[in-house]
């Protein structure tokens, strides 16, 4: 279960002894997701001749045979942009958040003053400072990896505080009894405590940054993924729209795939927290 | 939207060890926004930036002042909340009633479960496009997408409360004879309600970013469509102000639905 989104709805207990035990758990799934197409398809076919608000919607095979198309043309050169935005901004905006983080996190004064300020920008949304990304950095890869980084900042600025300002005091005292420097405690302690917690936030930055990639790119659309929704929607081809969003929704699957084979390679006691 | 991302909204960086003094709860923190400010200011000053790049603390200032006495700017703000509003009602709604029939029916579950699953990585900002070609700048489509981000975080949160709530609870409803439903209802919903509630609070602030992105690449009116005017007209200083007022509504959103769990949760 874990090995395929970071989180699935849990299953009871029992509930999930059973699913391993009997493969027809497997079989009601798969009826879900057929239901699910032939419920598209049929609506497809349904509102093929214009059918009020929604006027066209493609079906499912339509929408396999662009994918196919944009696969083979084009889609490369879009991912490997799209994705070099997401990369910088994510790295970017996270590392940063973790080194703010962590000064605001432990030296109490600091936090006091600046934490506030911090709380109060993250209910503007990414998107509200496009403008301003735009002024300050023009329409290229810069201020995409502004409103990119910026997005995973403010995620993963709450989790680095959080990783640093939990870190359980007795084992502060426990270091500071067996006479550790306090650099010794930083790196051996701190360091460590809230870099398991600020994982947690690359993580959850790693939706919220695909996001913001794609709200960047329909904005200033000159490359990507995203330029490339914007194009295929000016031109109305609702098939060509629907391929690139499961484009977009199938690279943040694998990402998602990715990071957690990742963050248990480095973090081997966490899944066992998990559990 | 995951789910994760949901407990990251509404988890806040504010400091658990409350303060010793009011002073320090106030003062530092209007310490930080002089500093801020300052910095600002000092920033413009030194390097000469023209108002279009960066206008003063004090152009912004009155750029609010002016917005908030026009009448234009109301309408926006009520246009962009009636959005969220509907949205976001329809969203809680459904992704309740869905992610509890989940926590009900094992079958329901095993066949809904990985259509959740895969549309949740299909990220509300990527329908927007299509929102748009289907539904122009009508309410209804941004209404129908904003229902669309509530209701994938609602559905996991929901799901995994109910299935959380403490089994004894459950046993002792059976015992004391209560029916199937009775038992979802009075005992496991109520149990699993102050979760549901934390998660319809974060998931208030993913639908307010909807809200302002679905106006920002398609819309007539809104406070999206207001931050698009004045950027375009190279007005920095509206947008910053609209950016505020963003910051606000959503803060104020989300206080809201705050207050309105608690005092309805008071049992708890």
């Amino acid at each position: 279960m874990t090995t395929v989104a970071p989180e699935t709805v849990p299953a009871a207990p029992e509930r999930a002894e059973r699913q391993r035990g009997q493969p027809r758990w497997w079989l009601y799934g798969a009826a879900g997701v057929a239901a699910a197409l032939g419920i598209w398809a049929i609506l497809a076919q349904m509102l093929a001749g214009g059918g009020g608000a929604i006027q066209r919607l493609a079906s499912p095979l339509a929408v396999g045979e662009q994918l196919a198309s944009y696969a083979t043309d084009g889609m490369v050169a879009d991912l490997r942009s799209s994705l070099a935005i997401f990369v910088a901004g994510w790295l970017g905006g996270g590392i940063l958040a973790a080194l703010v983080g962590l000064l605001l996190g432990r030296v109490t004064l600091l936090g006091r003053m600046f934490l506030p300020i911090i709380e109060a920008i993250r209910p503007v949304s990414s998107i509200a400072w496009v403008p301003l990304s735009i002024v300050w950095f023009g329409f290229g890869f810069s201020s995409k990896v502004f409103l990119v980084g910026l997005a995973v900042f403010l995620v993963v600025i709450v989790y680095a505080v959080d990783g640093c300002t939990r870190i359980p005091g007795e084992l502060v005292r426990t270091s500071t009894m067996l006479g550790m420097s306090p650099m010794q405690r930083f790196r051996n302690l701190i360091l460590p405590g809230t870099l398991s917690e600020v994982l947690i936030g690359f993580r959850v930055g790693l939706m919220a940054g695909w996001g913001t990639v794609i709200v960047a790119e329909l904005v200033a659309a000159d490359a990507g993924l995203g330029a490339h929704l914007m194009a295929v929607q000016r031109s109305y081809d609702i098939a060509a729209v629907m391929a690139t969003m499961l484009c977009f929704a199938i690279a943040g699957f694998l990402m998602t795939v990715v990071f957690t084979w990742v963050e248990r390679r480095l973090l081997p006691w966490r899944l066992e927290e998990q559990r | 939207m995951t789910s994760k991302e949901a407990e990251a909204l509404g988890k806040t960086t504010r400091p658990r060890t409350g303060s010793r003094h009011p002073l320090q709860r106030i003062g530092l923190p209007l310490v930080g926004v002089v500093l801020l400010i300052a910095t600002w200011e000092v920033t413009v000053w030194l390097n000469d930036l023209d108002s279009i790049v960066m206008p003063r603390p004090m152009e912004v200032l009155r750029a609010l002042g002016d917005l908030v006495v026009s009448g234009e700017f109301w309408d926006d703000v009520v246009v962009s909340l009636t959005e969220f509003g509907s949205g976001y009602v329809i969203g809680v709604f459904a992704g309740v009633v869905v992610g509890v029939l989940m926590a009900e029916f094992s079958v329901f579950r095993a066949t809904v479960h990985p259509v959740v699953e895969a549309l949740r990585f299909i990220v509300p900002f990527a329908w927007i496009p299509l929102v748009i070609l289907w539904f122009g700048t009508s309410l209804l489509g941004k209404t129908l997408l904003v229902a669309y981000a509530t209701f994938f975080v609602m559905v996991v949160s929901a799901a995994k409360a109910m299935q959380q709530v403490d089994p004894t609870l459950t046993k002792v409803g059976r015992m004391l004879g209560m029916s199937r439903w009775r038992l979802a209802f009075a005992v496991q919903l109520r149990a699993a309600a102050p979760t549901i509630a934390s998660s319809a609070r974060a998931a208030a602030a993913i639908a307010w970013i909807a809200v302002v992105a679905a106006e920002y690449v398609g819309a007539s009116a809104g406070l999206g469509v207001l931050i698009i005017n004045a950027s375009t007209s190279l007005q920095t200083d509206v947008v910053i102000a609209g950016m505020v007022v963003i910051g606000l509504v959503g803060a104020g959103v989300s206080a809201v639905i705050g207050w309105l769990s608690r005092s309805y949760l008071s049992y708890v």
